[in-house]
């Protein structure tokens, strides 16, 4: 790319914890964060989530937030949490002076409050604490949530392309600043564990009670997860001159559509091979240049037969990969950046993370993804997929700084 | 940026816009303070089978698109980049409200799946085997700028003539309306529709939904018109709707007083029409200001019919005639100017130029 866009700072919120060095002990300690619900409140009490350990008092209290006072929803909460890991690495007030995007990506909005009101809503009651949670159902209320606790106006975006959603804020934010609409870009996503959203998974019956198992035979669908992960997005050119800590390039990216079903990926992985070598060609990089892909990894059955398949075809056996969704359940709309964080940290750390639970090789497949943590190489290129409903495919290469 | 062009406009509105010239030559009123679209039929351009599961948002957009792309004669655009601020209504509601009365068992995936919002584009990649680039912006009353902004990246980055879909879609739903009610999005006496904006001096407006498309290129070949930029702003004060529209122009050196056209998203809320106040006498004091959410209601993506309309206005005397009241002389517009505000406090300008 003739800007190179790199990767200055960066803050997380997932079931391993908050923070960049919290999650990257946990992934070296090959600790996963699943377990029963204990803030969802739900029938469904025998899954394995990956739910964030803090209730939202103890996340507002953190944050100096009295939700009595403020109808901060869990996916602000997440959100803030993680932006607030994210600035501690820069100076908020040239944030506020500078031309600045902050692109948030979203599934469901404050879905997770409003489904414990949605009666009242509905009900002939005008008056009652649910008023203030009315207008937080959409997208875009945690975008402005942010943006208000850090008293910042960038130029917002709030987009939504189901478990994709992320990956592609990071695509818009890097294309803004190529092209000169801004100088730096927050870019990512958050979503909180909702009824709605287990119930959605339930009824589509690909949720796994069990830990997931990526990329193995017996595999029986996803473990879902919440959290909140954001990079913020400048120029080399730009984050040289400030002297900044460039902690991963934004080499390459692909957003590309599968034209195939509505919810399903082309089974012979057509799709996801056209996002990878795509976001190889925009990075100038050939497969045996990448030294580990983290996969979209879902468990779901369609999911890993297709990536598979896919991987099998452009790289043969000749690169490792996994999925980290067993850590942390798919964190939806989170999920690309939280993975992209992932990512970093492999680059950073020179390791390749496993794929926990696998034990069985898929019979369509004659790769296996990696079993145990690498750490005696060098990885200088690595691959994030991440494939939403609606056939969303995308793929980001991250490159050692 | 390089120019991009509006090669086809399509709309699907409370009025009757989808096929016709002739759409405000008689206009659809309400006295429930709901307007809702007039359905076309959809069976030229949507799967037969699959129509029949789909709920009305999913249809008004996957229509509209097909419509749109037909009408440019585009079969498989090179990216689909939608906008919407609420997605299938009626799809989150069914599935939610299942979820709370059916105590979490038996749900039905196919609510759960249309709520995502970006299950339009999907479906539309799917009819057109478009493999490009697909985005999906929910962004309340951003959400049509966005899509819009991010077609205009996309056609600045490419090398070749390409194809743009892109468009806005919102629905209207009984029990959007109730619950958007108590946070006094409504007014609350009602009177015809035609008459909103006559009624400008109490809060609230009435509620409406539409789907907006168009089919975007980098080439010139016929193009209705060329689109070039919106300024979006959050929390204006009036002066700056001023100064973002004195921004925008000077961008593309257009000159305040060059402007032929003003189309207005006044609804009819009084909180909001000081946003159109300010910068009136920066243009020509003959400049013709056209208001529509009388037409549309009011709606995140409703600047999507504005756009469309402009592009009438560009193209179609006949719809000048019925929207100025101009009989005789007929001047072609030059330029025309959209500003128009949502809800919750976001007002977008934006800029439309004669190829």
């Amino acid at each position: 790319m003739a800007d190179n866009i790199v990767i200055t700072a960066a803050g997380i919120v997932s079931a391993l914890g908050i923070g960049y060095e919290a999650n990257l002990q946990a992934l070296r300690d090959l600790r996963h964060g699943l377990q029963h619900p204990q803030f969802l409140r739900t029938i469904h009490n025998d899954l394995l989530i990956g739910e964030v350990r803090l209730s939202d008092d103890a996340l507002a209290e953190s944050l100096s937030i009295s939700l009595a006072r403020e109808p901060y929803t869990r996916t602000s909460l997440l959100a803030i949490t993680a932006m607030k890991e994210l600035v501690q690495d820069i100076d908020l007030e040239t944030l506020r002076e500078e031309n600045v995007a902050f692109i948030n990506a979203n599934t469901v909005g404050g879905m997770c409050s409003v489904e414990d009101m949605y009666m009242e809503f509905i009900s002939d009651h005008y008056d009652g604490d649910f008023v203030k949670y009315i207008d937080t159902l959409d997208c875009a209320a945690s975008t402005q949530d942010v943006i208000h606790y850090f008293k910042i106006r960038p130029f917002t975006a709030t987009l939504s392309t189901a478990c994709s959603s992320s990956s592609n804020a990071m695509i818009v934010g890097a294309r803004m600043i190529a092209q000169g609409l801004v100088d730096k870009a927050i870019c990512g996503g958050c979503d909180a564990m909702s009824r709605y959203t287990v119930n959605g998974f339930l009824s589509l019956k690909n949720v796994d009670k069990q830990h997931c198992k990526p990329f193995d035979q017996n595999r029986n669908g996803l473990n879902l997860g919440e959290g909140a992960a954001f990079v913020m997005l400048e120029k080399e050119t730009a984050a040289k001159a400030r002297g900044a800590n460039i902690l991963a390039h934004f080499s390459g990216y692909n957003n590309s559509n599968d034209a195939y079903h509505p919810t399903a990926p082309s089974p012979d992985g057509s799709g996801a091979l056209r996002a990878m070598t795509q976001a190889l060609a925009k990075a100038r990089l050939q497969p045996q240049d990448i030294n580990y892909i983290n996969a979209h990894g879902t468990a779901t059955l369609n999911n890993d037969t297709a990536e598979g398949k896919a991987i099998q075809q452009l790289f043969g056996g000749g690169v490792p990969f996994s999925s980290t969704k067993p850590f942390t359940g798919h964190t939806l709309a989170a999920a690309g950046a939280v993975e992209a964080l992932f990512s970093m940290m492999a680059l950073r750390e020179n390791m390749i993370l496993p794929n926990l639970n696998f034990e069985t090789p898929m019979e369509e497949l004659n790769i296996t993804p990696v079993r145990d943590l690498i750490t005696d190489r060098r990885l200088n290129h690595v691959i994030s997929n991440s494939f939403g409903f609606g056939g969303n495919n995308v793929s980001l290469i991250f490159s050692k700084a | 940026m390089n120019p991009v062009y509006i090669i086809s406009a399509c709309a699907i509105s409370p009025q009757n816009s989808f096929e016709s010239e002739d759409f405000l030559l008689e206009i659809r009123s309400t006295d429930t303070g709901k307007l809702f679209v007039q359905e076309p039929d959809y069976r030229p351009f949507i799967n037969p089978v699959a129509i029949r599961r789909m709920s009305r948002l999913i249809k008004m957009g996957i229509g509209c698109g097909m419509k749109a792309l037909q009408d440019a004669g585009v079969q498989t655009p090179d990216a689909i980049i939608t906008g919407t601020g609420l997605g299938s209504m009626t799809d989150t509601e069914k599935f939610l409200k299942d979820m709370i009365l059916l105590k979490e068992e038996a749900l039905n995936p196919t609510f759960f799946i249309q709520s995502t919002y970006n299950s339009v584009n999907g479906w539309i990649s799917v009819q057109t085997k478009s493999t490009g680039y697909s985005q999906t912006y929910v962004n309340r009353g951003f959400s049509m700028e966005m899509a819009l902004m991010d077609a205009r990246l996309f056609l600045n980055e490419a090398a070749t003539p390409q194809y743009v879909l892109a468009g806005g879609f919102d629905e209207l739903t009984e029990e959007y309306h109730l619950v958007k009610s108590k946070v006094g999005y409504w007014k609350e006496e009602l009177q015809q529709s035609r008459e909103l904006l006559q009624h400008n001096d109490t809060a609230g407006t009435i509620g409406g939904e539409g789907a907006a498309f168009f089919v975007l290129s980098n080439r010139e070949d016929n193009a209705l018109c060329q689109l070039r930029g919106s300024g979006m702003l959050q929390n204006p004060t009036a002066g700056k709707v001023a100064s973002a529209i004195l921004q925008l122009l000077q961008t593309y050196d257009v000159d305040a007083k060059a402007i032929d056209l003003v189309i207005c998203g006044n609804d009819g809320d009084v909180r909001f029409e000081h946003l159109y106040t300010e910068w009136g006498t920066l243009l020509k004091d003959d400049t013709p200001f056209v208001t529509f959410k009388h037409l549309t209601g009011e709606y995140p993506t409703a600047s999507g019919f504005a756009i469309w309309l402009a592009t009438r206005l560009f193209s179609s005397p006949k719809t000048r005639e019925q929207f100025l009241h101009q009989k005789g002389e007929d001047t072609t517009p030059r330029h025309i100017l959209i500003v128009n505000h949502y809800l919750l406090n976001t007002v977008s300008v934006t800029l439309l130029s004669k190829k």
